[in-house]
């Protein structure tokens, strides 16, 4: 530096230091680093003028400079502090002044010494023209721009007189009073200004931290503040923490009023002291955080308990606390009182139940009521056409017919009325079991002949060979497809057609379609959606196609659904409609799945018995059968894990699967004892029944829970084979 | 000629009437009880082959005549075919764990409760000829 040579003061010729005096500090939290918003509030808060005062103050005395903050854009916030007198005397004086650097006397280039500072990130010193000399540090928290610090002071020595006069000439006051104000300070050198300035920079942003954490911490506790009061406020509900082994963090008032511990007793106890003795023998609690873990949440209603053994009827949300994903800081739990909503709702159900009891009452009544007379003239009729009280005319013989047909017609409606209430009181039930389809389509369509002859329909059937059998009620099928059938001649045109076909139902492979077909109206868009609700009888072009209750195609979608299908229709104006349901496809997986447990198949081998009826000539089997399946059950016990397709059906089964979870001796045992109890029976009826047995080749510990769905394959591969080759001896 | 007795307990006349004609029709002899008490009386007085059995039936219902018959030595061979009005769903199983060989609900249908009665008196035909006749 070399002022001397030009006899005036230089230009700035200040490089910040090559190490920054403070380094960028990896510590500094995430939303700091970024470009986080901030709030003018804050920002005003930050730099507030009276925090940063006495540090200020402190500094401009000790360095004996004077001392004063700005905003990022050099405004000066509040008073300069340590004032000198000159600074005092120019800022006084200069009423109109820019605003800008408050340090620099010249206004003939703008002070760039705070935009240098931001831009360098450290102390900035400037010695302008007229020899005034001042540092500028910034106040920086990560990238973001707060403010500034300036220090100096005016002159950095007595002032030669040329640029006293200027200045004075500048100020308008007298060159003596200046000097007298100039003669009063004690000049710092620029050497330890600038030193002093790394100093000022490190201090300063230092103080801007400490701020920035004292007002994130009184905000935090204001939020907590707040959220207690919240939290102590809610008093209906029970809100409270608990760390990840269930025991209580944190006890709100609801919390004390609603399960009756206090706070002081409660902290540090497991929560399971608010469950029933029986829900924590079987571990509920456990289970609850268990879920809560998995899921993120779990919800339940039940009895808990109050602190007095007093039990409610609590609704709680249990919420999983984590503070990053998998790391669990506990849980949170809100417990509701909902006794009275349970009375009140188990009130409605009472009533409901009753009424439906009513309900089912009456109508079963009235069922039973309107069978009687129509059975005595079912009766009359039939013995009138079977020719019992003698010969008929063909006219005669003709109008009984239609009288006969009649009679059915109020028979199947009589039915559709009782299924109905049981639908409404859930206790239409199908009873399922190993099915033909093709034997039994084969029958209904001899059933509706009558029917379709009167209208001059074709039935048709295109069943593909070789059907694999089905798991439903064969009572029950017989009656979706009659109404299926009967709806389809109904609507069908005259010389028309409606076809049962099968085809395979890609959807899943665990069922298979049927569907009804027919050459009829059709149904528009809008009404397809409604032909399976109640009573809701399309209205037809032709009224005379009109009859029955409309509540066929209701409990057929019952039905099916009760099976597990589903039912749907596709249809054209003017080109007929298809109805498509799909059953399911006979599995013994599906039977037996209530003994192929894991614990069984560790146990142990699984045994197949097969045993055939030998088909008993006349109608009514169902006695029999009832007896075979009596004796199968003396023959087996309930320890063995056996398990034993129901016997009551109507319709006569003819093969009964069992099958057993044993092992080789206790298999043999059972078998033995079933031949030797089913020849006694034997001898006493025409019954011929022939056991088969296959054990499937299953060492112990050989299944694990993921293979039971391969032991039931296999098993299902057995049966179906069984009765495939029964079908094909027939 | 078939000189096997059939008696039809039940309280609606018409019905008694009816069917009565049918079985004689085809060659059984008839005899008819309209309640639960003389049901036993007439049964035990004549001995029939079958009993046809309403369930409900004046001073007691079918299932007390069944069981009474269970009791009775001279009745417990017969064989009885439970024809009613009443929801199967409720009343077939017990019915038929009663002691009843079968159970139809009414109307029912000719051909069915006609080869229920031949089987159950022994004349077993194959289901396909009744379904011919």
């Amino acid at each position: 530096m070399s002022s001397e040579a030009s006899g005036r003061a230089e230009a700035p010729a200040y490089s910040p230091p090559a190490t920054p005096v403070l380094p960028p500090c990896d510590s500094t939290p995430l939303h700091e680093k970024g470009n986080m918003e901030v709030s003018p509030a804050l920002r005003a808060d930050l730099l507030d003028f009276k925090a940063w005062s006495e540090i200020l103050t402190t500094y401009g005395r000790t360095m004996r400079v004077a001392v004063a903050l700005t905003d990022s854009e050099g405004q000066l916030l509040g008073n300069c502090h340590n004032p000198q007198p000159v600074w005092q005397l120019l800022h006084n004086a200069a009423g109109g002044r820019d605003p800008g650097c408050p340090f620099c006397i010249s206004t003939h280039s703008p002070c760039t010494a705070i935009a240098d500072a931001f831009e360098t990130g450290g102390a900035v010193m400037v010695r302008d023209q007229v020899g005034l000399t001042h540092v500028s540090v910034p106040l920086l928290l990560g990238k973001l721009r707060f403010g500034a610090i300036v220090a100096g002071q005016v002159f950095d020595r007595y002032p030669e007189p040329l640029v006293l006069r200027r200045v004075a000439k500048d100020l308008g006051v007298s060159t003596e009073r200046l000097w007298e104000l100039a003669r009063e300070q004690h000049p710092v050198s620029s050497a330890i200004l600038q030193a002093s300035g790394d100093l000022l920079c490190a201090l300063g942003n230092a103080f801007l931290r400490q701020r920035y954490s004292a007002i994130l911490e009184a905000k935090l506790a204001e939020t907590n503040g707040r959220f207690r009061l919240l939290v102590e406020g809610v008093v209906d509900h029970a809100l409270f923490t608990m760390d990840s082994n269930g025991c209580v963090t944190s006890w709100n008032g609801g919390a004390e009023r609603l399960l009756g511990y206090v706070e002081a007793a409660i902290m540090g106890q497991n929560f399971s002291c608010i469950f029933t003795r029986e829900d924590i023998q079987n571990r509920v609690p456990e289970k609850q955080l268990h879920e809560a873990q998995m899921a993120g949440r779990a919800d339940d209603e039940g009895w808990r308990v109050r602190g007095d053994r007093k039990q409610f009827w609590a609704n709680v949300n249990i919420a999983a606390l984590e503070a990053d994903p998998g790391i669990s800081r506990g849980f949170a739990i809100i417990v509701h009182d909902v006794t009275e909503r349970k009375k009140i709702a188990s009130v409605l159900e009472e009533a409901r139940q009753e009424r439906e009891g009513l309900q089912e009452k009456l109508l079963s009544h009235v069922s039973h009521e309107l069978r009687t007379p129509l059975t005595a003239i079912y009766i009359f009729t039939t013995n009138l056409l079977d020719g019992v009280y003698g010969d008929l005319t063909s006219f005669q013989h003709e109008h009984l017919t239609l009288a006969l047909d009649n009679v059915k017609q109020l028979k199947s409606m009589v039915s559709d009325l009782l299924d109905i209430t049981r639908v409404e009181t859930h206790k239409l039930t199908v009873e399922p079991q190993h099915l033909s389809l093709a034997k039994l389509i084969d029958d209904v369509l001899s059933t509706c002949l009558t029917n379709a002859a009167v209208k001059n329909v074709t039935l048709r059937s295109d069943i593909a060979p070789g059907l694999p059998f089905t798991w439903a009620d064969p009572a029950r099928v017989r009656q979706v497809l009659i109404n299926l059938i009967d709806n389809g001649i109904k609507f069908a045109s005259q010389n028309g057609s409606v076809t049962v076909a099968s085809l395979p139902y890609v959807e899943n492979e665990g069922f298979l379609c049927l569907s009804v077909s027919d050459t009829g109206c059709g149904i528009s868009s809008e009404n397809r959606e409604m032909v399976f609700d109640r009573l809701s009888q399309v209205r037809s072009t032709s009224e005379a196609s009109r009859s029955g209750l409309g509540l066929g195609l209701f409990i057929s979608r019952e039905l099916v659904t009760l099976h597990g299908g589903r039912i749907w229709v596709e249809s054209e104006l003017g080109k007929g409609s298809i109805f498509y349901f799909t059953l399911p496809v006979f599995s013994l997986a599906k039977l037996c799945a209530r003994i192929l447990t894991a614990p069984n198949l560790e146990a142990g081998c699984v045994t197949l018995i097969a045993v055939d009826v030998a088909q008993v000539e006349g109608a009514v089997q169902s006695d029999i059968l009832l007896e075979v399946g009596k004796v199968l059950e003396r023959c087996i016990r309930p320890e063995q894990d056996v398990l034993l397709p129901s016997m009551s059906d109507a319709e006569p089964v003819k093969t009964f699967f069992i099958i057993a979870c044993t092992d080789a001796k206790g298999f043999e045992v059972i078998a033995s004892r079933m031949a030797r109890e089913l020849r006694k029976f034997d001898s006493a009826s025409k019954l011929k029944p022939v056991i088969s047995s296959t054990t499937l080749p299953l060492a112990p510990g050989q299944f694990g829970e993921e293979r039971i769905g391969d032991v039931a394959a296999r098993v299902d591969q057995l049966v179906q084979a069984h009765l495939l080759g029964k079908e094909r001896l027939q | 000629m078939n000189e096997k007795k059939i008696l039809i307990i039940d309280d609606d006349q018409h019905l008694q009437l009816g069917l009565s004609a049918r079985l004689r029709a085809r060659g059984y002899r008839v005899t008819c009880a309209a309640d639960a008490i003389s049901a036993i009386t007439v049964a035990r007085k004549e001995l029939p082959d079958l009993i046809i059995l309403d369930l409900g039936l004046p001073a007691g219902d079918g299932f007390l005549v069944l069981e009474r018959m269970r009791e009775l030595a001279d009745l417990v061979a017969i064989p009885v075919i439970v024809l009613s009005a009443r929801d199967p769903a409720d009343n077939k199983k017990r019915a038929l764990d009663g002691g009843a060989v079968a159970f139809f609900q009414k109307p029912p249908d000719n051909h069915e409760f006609l080869a229920a009665i031949r089987h159950a008196l022994g004349e077993t035909v194959a289901l396909t000829t009744f379904l011919k006749t």
